[in-house]
């Protein structure tokens, strides 16, 4: 299933210069930010967990988020969830960019920096200081992917993420482009203009963008897991076995003993 | 793996979004002018295009913070005061980049003279003075196209800060610092948040070639040199209409 580990794909630092390569994994490096926090954030106040699911469209994250929250607040734990375009500041705005499909590659990858500062800045930060598990459907990696599949540096993507908070755990569910394919498409009986990567014109035809959109996605995500140690998981499993396999990486984190659970009533149509 | 999947091409191969600094890409020319509120930079820019204008030159001018994309963005963190430095900052990055993109970056390959009132100096001086880190934003910005001249225009903070306060009634929240907490008198604030803001532009002089311009000198004796060192370091022959 998992190809083997590649040198990242072929892309220059965005403004020309060399920059340094900072080796450290996350085991490494504790800090609980990539580089220099946030202005005016104390990293030492911050008591909470934030756990981050990563994947594409179709990989079943929501799924999983849904079935987390529920079973962290059975074990007692309180629950704020974060994603993408939900900021009160840009989210709407970001929406309407999408509709009007005329928006360059740079304007929008800051807007969505925006939304995700804005997030993290007026959500995150205050729920991990009061003790809050976080769970993220998509973090940085999401957009740091989008964006250099579409040329731009990786190394200045990680430069504008530097203040970032670093996850306590990110699972990556990785499934095949096919199977994303099919998924998305039994969802929604379309495959939307964004996630097939239409805006970079790979294909005239819907599925064949889809597949190389993603499969370039997928070549980026391969290279992040490599350089931020994500806890990579069969998102093409059943979702009770996925959610096994989550709960009993969480469990050990939060030092939860027994990982029993099964869906309630509200959510048992997501049980497969 | 799937079939599909493992045979497939990058049919985009990732190109670099900015050549290397000094090696220009493009026929046409940038020209900036930085310096704090009230420095007279803006006159002097008005003055510089309609000399070009008048001439019949290809030009264009710009100005920062002016796209309709963030209008309702910015308006909404300023009404309910929700900007962080982060935030505040990349919503101008964000605007400046929709700025750069659709027009700056077209219009200097499509051999055109661009002026610029304010540029990401603007964004470097002041970000900074709210607390983003200086390296941060240097990266951030890494993608603009680097002005082929950099006006600095430069008075003393109280005439300056003079001119702004005696033409407006009101200062407002963000444009007089306040959200950074030095002082709850608005003038006071602005005082020390201009300050802090000159102080950044003056540790960029050398770094950025910045041309300094002493901003208490008379206006069209000003103006006079400026069109000298625009005339000088860009050959103004290659916007000069072109004869039938």
């Amino acid at each position: 299933m998992t190809r083997a580990p590649k040198n990242p794909p072929k892309t220059n630092g965005s403004n020309g210069r060399p920059h340094k390569k900072k080796k450290a994994t996350a085991a490494e490096l504790p800090s609980r930010f990539y580089g220099t926090p946030l202005p005016g954030v104390k990293p030492e106040e911050l008591s909470g967990t934030l756990i981050v699911i990563e994947g594409t469209d179709g990989s079943g994250r929501s799924t999983q988020i849904s079935l987390l929250t529920e079973w962290l607040e059975s074990e007692g734990f309180a629950v704020q969830t974060m994603g993408l375009r939900r900021s009160y500041l840009v989210g709407e705005d970001i929406d309407g960019l999408l509709a009007e499909n005329a928006v360059t590659r740079m304007t929008l990858s800051l807007m969505y920096s925006t939304d995700f500062f804005d997030q993290l800045e007026r959500r995150i930060l205050p729920a991990l200081r009061s003790g809050l598990i976080v769970l993220a459907d998509r973090y940085i990696f999401t957009l740091i992917a989008r964006s250099a599949v579409r040329g731009i540096g990786r190394d200045y993507l990680h430069g504008i993420y530097e203040t970032a908070l670093r996850p306590d755990l990110t699972f990556w569910l990785n499934v095949r482009p096919e199977v994303a394919f099919d998924r998305e498409f039994k969802k929604s009986q379309t495959i939307s203009y964004w996630e097939s990567g239409r805006d970079m014109s790979l294909s005239n035809d819907l599925f064949q963008s889809f597949i190389r959109y993603q499969s370039m996605i997928k070549r980026e995500f391969e290279y992040l897991s490599k350089r931020h140690g994500f806890i990579e998981t069969d998102g093409e499993s059943s979702v009770s076995e996925v959610n096994r396999v989550l709960r009993k990486r969480i469990a050990l984190h939060l030092g939860i003993r027994s990982t029993h659970y099964r869906p309630s009533h509200a959510l048992s149509q997501l049980w497969r | 793996m799937g079939i599909l999947t493992s045979e497939i091409p990058a049919a985009v191969e990732p190109v670099p979004i900015k050549e290397p600094a000094l090696k220009r890409q493009y026929p046409g020319a940038l020209v900036v002018v930085e310096g704090i509120d009230g420095s007279g930079k803006s006159t002097q820019l008005y003055l510089l295009k309609r000399w070009l204008e008048i001439g019949g030159y290809r030009i264009h001018f710009t100005e920062w913070n002016s796209s309709p994309l963030v209008k309702s963005a910015t308006r909404r963190g300023k009404q309910r005061r929700l900007l962080t430095p982060t935030t505040f900052s990349l919503l101008h990055a964000a605007d400046f980049a929709d700025r750069c993109e659709r027009q700056i970056m077209p219009l200097l390959h499509g051999g055109y003279l661009v002026l610029a009132d304010r540029y990401i100096y603007t964004a470097f001086a002041r970000d900074s003075a709210r607390g983003c880190s200086p390296h941060w934003l240097r990266n951030l910005y890494s993608f603009a196209p680097t002005p082929d001249i950099t006006f600095y225009f430069r008075a003393p903070l109280d005439v300056a800060v003079n001119r702004i306060v005696a033409g407006r009634p009101k200062l407002k929240y963000y444009e007089a610092g306040m959200d950074l907490g030095i002082s709850l008198d608005r003038a006071e604030s602005f005082r020390i948040f201009q300050e802090r803001i000159l102080n950044n532009y003056d540790q960029m002089i050398d770094s950025d070639h910045f041309v300094l311009m002493d901003g208490t000198v008379r206006v069209n004796k000003l103006q006079k040199l400026m069109r000298q060192i625009v005339g000088e370091r860009i050959s103004l022959q290659q916007f000069a209409p072109k004869k039938k």
